[in-house]
């Protein structure tokens, strides 16, 4: 081919492009290493070359610019198509964690900054795990308030996560100890708001010098972490075998803020301005004892507060357990 | 227990200008809770919750005795009246000497403190206005004046009083006694009880029952309109006999209730006097015989010592030594100082089973100066060196990651019914069986997820359009022939209205995220409830993770379920010691791949022969699958020579090597 004819076949081939890639393609093909351009100048003689440098040049620069010309020409097309942005976006698929295993990460989280580990112990327990060694002897009358499935006389499905406590003492035999146990538990209640099963969080910190201002500089942190910064624990007396003393651990609600309105009936586990967290106390001596551990020596607390419950007071999806239960994707798909 | 107190009832035993709300509050926070304070027409009524241990507030008197000693923290002023621990058996006067009956004890240990007198002349009428308003607003029914006498003593007291038409016990006679096997008792609710045997009763002189003791009253000896000569009887049980007849009769009655949980013995006295100057005041009663009066008084409880440092440091914070004294005494313990930092705590009687040790002081001593009051602190101790079981973390990956794959979470019960896995084939354990099922819809726990996961497909039918994808991740339970069943993590994917292929993608992809090996073998052999033919087991290395497969149509009619159902069933416990907790990655190649789409025709399983081109030369390093036409199976290669670029040449000679 001669000069004249490349600059004509790709003024034709440049100018018929209708996309950005056969542009691409044409410019390797007449500007490139291999280009025909180059492949002209290779059959040139060195004193052709002489003469056919300036032409060769000019030529280059005229396909260079029909080039630019052209890429500019698309670019405007393409800039000029108009997208309606207002049409929705085409979703992948969304999938949903149940509110349970978020507020279970949630929970686990706020106590690992605290420095406690997660661990998670049997949900069919021993009674000695579950209540003898927890200071809760045989036909005690606080068996009454346990309402407790049984496999077989030694064998029940628990009813707190307390069973943990004596486990972790065993897997650690010496404090510092800083538990989180989290887990499946069951009580043998029926009611259009209770569930036989529900999950449990029971924290244990045992060591030296430890005392009530500990337990409730831990209630208020978790408070403040998962409910928020102007939320506070307040505790009350309570009983239970496995602590001395123990508390009821309330939470001021963020609703009437702790007035005790009568418009917060609405919100029914407020109770007077305050929401009941759960159950907390200082280790019972007789369960470190239980537990391997000096009671001369060693002191903790723990608590055992439920999962649902404190999904039940921070999102108000419901004031029913058994709700949290549904399989109904339109709910569960909310998440 | 929960009880109800009337305000007006309670201030016969507490002086102070703190109102009912002032006390519910105060009351609350360092003492028995108040659920709810009601106002009613004539008096405010409070909803009281006591505790197991503390049985001794369970009357207008204990709340009383609570009152006075919390709310002087508050700043209220407040005074405990009509302390009954003052009645003294002279405020009865000359009694007659006769014994009021003929009393034979088998068995003293059954009742460590025995009481009883009797009263002539009685005259039966109803109560005075005020004792039927306390009885009524406390949830009780006012009978007549004899009755009502012992229920209003009970609600004052909290300890458990009983009449008896004196008349009616034949030959005056009680022999209290532990019951016989098969005997029956007519009791006041008009049950006929059977009774197992090892119950306190007491039998009269014609040997029939006519106390069912510390429980309910016998029918035969109760007091009616025509009753003229009563015996008036207070008592204190063995609180485990009470306790087990209580339970299995089902009359969890208020006495029984208070009787297991061993009141003061040293009230008794005090309470039957009581008794008898009301029915003197009410009934126009005269005493009748003397004072029967049988109690082996327990020996003194040793004194605890308190040390006033040790007790600062349990509680965190100081408290002063005049102050510690001050709220013991006010609660009825007397205290003796021993050094400057000790002193030496003595129990009142109606402590004694509930007061024990320097912890239990510490309780009493903190909670009336006020919990709420004490500072919160962050404990800043060492840190337990120690990690959680990976198998958490893992499984919070998994679900993670499949909710990113678009499924959605459930959580079901653990427990199941026989119904629900017979619909699925498939088997439950004899051995997980619960001892006292609420009902035959919660009975067993289950041995797999998959009944729960098609049920929940099944109800979402009309609601939600498929294609559905859910999974659970829990524990499945399997007997051993240890003590405690194997508690098994389980994964457990369920789609509906997906094929096979693309379900199964998505447990590749997961494999993928997670990092464990995959690979699948066709069932040989039937395993309920999947259809054989188009069903896998799971594999990871050598290890069988679970299965994946579509769901029979006969279970999917029981659940009538339409589309296209398959479940994949994993070991999570298992799956998880697959995953190595650190990943290793490979350099990306240096020099360029080259990329190869090949069509093999053979008749072998697709994953055979995807494993075979994996094998077949070091510089394939990459096989994908593409697609399947009849027996030509088409994949991509890529090519790639660690050392240097690889040419067409190469590469087409590595093709000619390989075979279907």
């Amino acid at each position: 081919m001669t000069l004249p004819e490349i600059e004509n076949q790709a003024e034709v081939e440049i100018v018929s492009a209708q996309t950005r890639p056969e542009l691409d393609v044409l410019q390797v093909k007449y500007l490139g290493r291999n280009g025909v351009i180059n492949q002209f100048l290779k059959g040139l003689s060195i004193d052709e070359l002489k003469n056919q440098g300036g032409p060769v040049n000019s030529v280059k620069n005229k396909i260079r610019a029909i080039f630019l010309s052209k890429y500019a020409h698309l670019n405007s097309q393409e800039t000029q198509k108009k997208i309606d942005v207002t049409t929705p976006g085409k979703l992948p698929p969304i999938g949903h964690l149940h509110l349970l295993t978020e507020a279970i990460k949630e929970i686990e989280d706020i106590f690992t900054r605290l420095g406690f580990v997660r661990r998670r112990y049997p949900e069919v327990e021993t009674d000695w795990y579950y209540a003898e060694g927890l200071n809760i002897p045989k036909d005690h009358p606080a068996r009454d308030d346990q309402e407790t499935f049984y496999l077989n006389q030694n064998v029940v499905l628990t009813a707190h996560t307390s069973n943990g406590q004596l486990h972790e003492m065993e897997l650690m035999k010496k404090p510092p100890i800083r538990m989180i146990n989290i887990g499946k538990t069951y009580r043998r209640q029926a009611s259009n708001t209770h569930n036989p099963m529900f999950h449990q969080f029971e924290g244990l910190l045992i060591d030296k010098n430890i005392n009530i201002t500990h337990l409730i500089g831990v209630s208020n942190y978790f408070a403040g972490q998962y409910f928020g910064p102007d939320r506070k624990t307040r505790l009350r007396p309570h009983h239970f075998q496995f602590t001395e003393p123990s508390f009821e651990v309330d939470i001021n609600c963020h609703i009437c803020n702790g007035r005790g309105e009568i418009d917060c009936k609405k919100f029914q586990v407020c109770k007077a301005g305050l929401l009941e967290l759960g159950g907390a106390g200082m280790v019972h001596p007789n369960v470190l004892k239980n537990g391997g551990l000096d009671p001369q020596k060693y002191t903790g607390f723990a608590f055992g507060w439920g999962v649902e419950r404190v999904i039940m007071m921070k999102h108000q999806v419901t004031n029913n357990l058994r709700e949290l239960y549904t399989d109904d994707l339109r709910f569960l798909n909310q998440s | 227990m929960d009880i109800k107190i009337p305000h007006s009832l309670l201030t016969q035993f507490l002086e102070t200008k703190a109102s009912p709300e002032t006390i519910a509050h105060d009351l609350s926070l360092c003492g028995p809770t108040v659920d709810q304070l009601h106002h009613r027409k004539s008096d405010d009524l409070y909803d009281l919750e006591i505790i197991t241990n503390r049985i001794d507030s369970a009357s207008a008197f204990g709340v009383a005795r609570e009152a006075a000693a919390i709310l002087p923290e508050f700043g209220h002023k407040a005074k405990l009246l009509n302390n009954p621990y003052q009645n003294q058996l002279t405020d009865l006067g000359q009694l007659p000497s006769n014994q009021p009956i003929k009393l034979q004890i088998l068995d003293s240990s059954l009742i460590p403190r025995f009481t009883a007198i009797t009263l002539s002349n009685v005259e039966i009428k109803p109560s005075p206005k005020q004792t039927q308003d306390w009885l009524e607003l406390s949830g009780q029914r006012p009978l007549n004046n004899v009755i009502d006498v012992t229920n209003e003593l009970t609600l004052k007291y909290g300890q458990p009083v009983h009449v008896f038409d004196l008349d009616k016990i034949t030959n005056q006679t009680m022999v209290l006694r532990e019951s016989k096997k098969g005997e029956k008792i007519l009791t006041l609710d008009g049950r006929t009880h059977i009774l197992k045997g090892g119950d306190i009763v007491i039998e009269d002189g014609a040997k029939n029952l006519i106390d069912l003791c510390g429980i309910i009253g016998g029918g035969l000896s109760n007091v009616d309109d025509h009753t003229k000569n009563i015996l008036l009887f207070v008592q204190i049980y063995e609180p485990k006999h009470i306790r087990r007849t209580s339970l299995y009769t089902q009359e969890r009655t208020l006495a029984a209730q208070i009787f297991e949980k061993s009141p003061d013995p040293e009230l008794v006295l005090p309470i039957l006097i009581e008794g008898v100057r009301l029915l003197t005041l009410r009934a126009n009663a005269k005493i009748s015989s003397n004072l029967l009066d049988i109690y082996q008084k327990p020996k003194a409880s040793k004194p605890i010592i308190l040390d006033f440092n040790w007790l600062n440091r349990f509680i965190g914070i100081d408290l002063k030594a005049q102050k510690i004294n001050s709220i013991l005494n006010q609660l009825g313990f007397t205290t003796k100082l021993i050094n400057q930092d000790k002193i030496s705590v003595s129990t009142p009687s109606w402590r004694k089973n509930d007061i024990n040790t320097k912890e239990d002081l510490a309780e009493e001593i903190t909670r009336i100066y006020g919990y709420f009051r004490l500072p919160s602190i962050l404990p800043a101790n060492i840190i337990p060196n120690t990690q959680t079981d990976p198998l958490l973390k893992n499984e919070y990956q998994a679900r993670s990651y499949l909710s990113n794959l678009g499924f959605t979470e459930i959580y079901n019960l653990s427990l199941v019914s026989q119904e629900l896995f017979a619909s699925t084939n498939l088997e439950l354990d004899p051995k997980l069986v619960l001892n006292n099922p609420l009902s035959s819809e919660y009975q067993y726990l289950r041995t797999s997820l998959i009944p729960s996961l098609l049920t929940n497909l099944a109800n979402n039918r009309g609601k939600t359009e498929p294609p559905l994808k859910i999974f659970e991740l829990s524990h499945t339970y399997h007997s051993n022939n240890k003590t405690l069943p194997n508690e098994t993590s389980t994964l457990t994917l369920a789609t509906y209205g997906l094929d096979f292929l693309e379900s199964k993608g998505h447990l590749e992809a997961l494999a993928k995220h997670l990092h464990f090996d995959l690979h699948f073998n066709p069932l040989t052999s039937p395993s309920k409830p999947f259809i054989q033919n188009q069903s896998a087991k799971i594999y990871s290395d050598k290890t069988l993770l679970g299965i994946i497969g579509v769901i029979d149509p006969v279970t999917t009619t029981n659940f009538s379920l339409q589309e296209t159902t398959i479940i994949i069933d994993l070991d999570f416990n298992k799956l998880n010691l697959k995953i190595d907790p650190i990943h290793h990655f490979t350099p990306v190649p240096r020099f360029a791949s080259i990329f190869e789409d090949i069509t093999i025709s053979s008749t072998k399983p697709v994953g055979n022969l995807l494993s075979n081109l994996q094998q077949a030369h070091p510089f394939i390093i990459n096989v994908s699958y593409l697609s399947s036409h009849q027996h030509n199976h088409t994949f991509h290669l890529e090519f790639n020579d660690p050392k240097g670029n690889l040419t067409q040449d190469q590469v087409n000679k590595i093709k000619t090597t390989i075979k279907g």
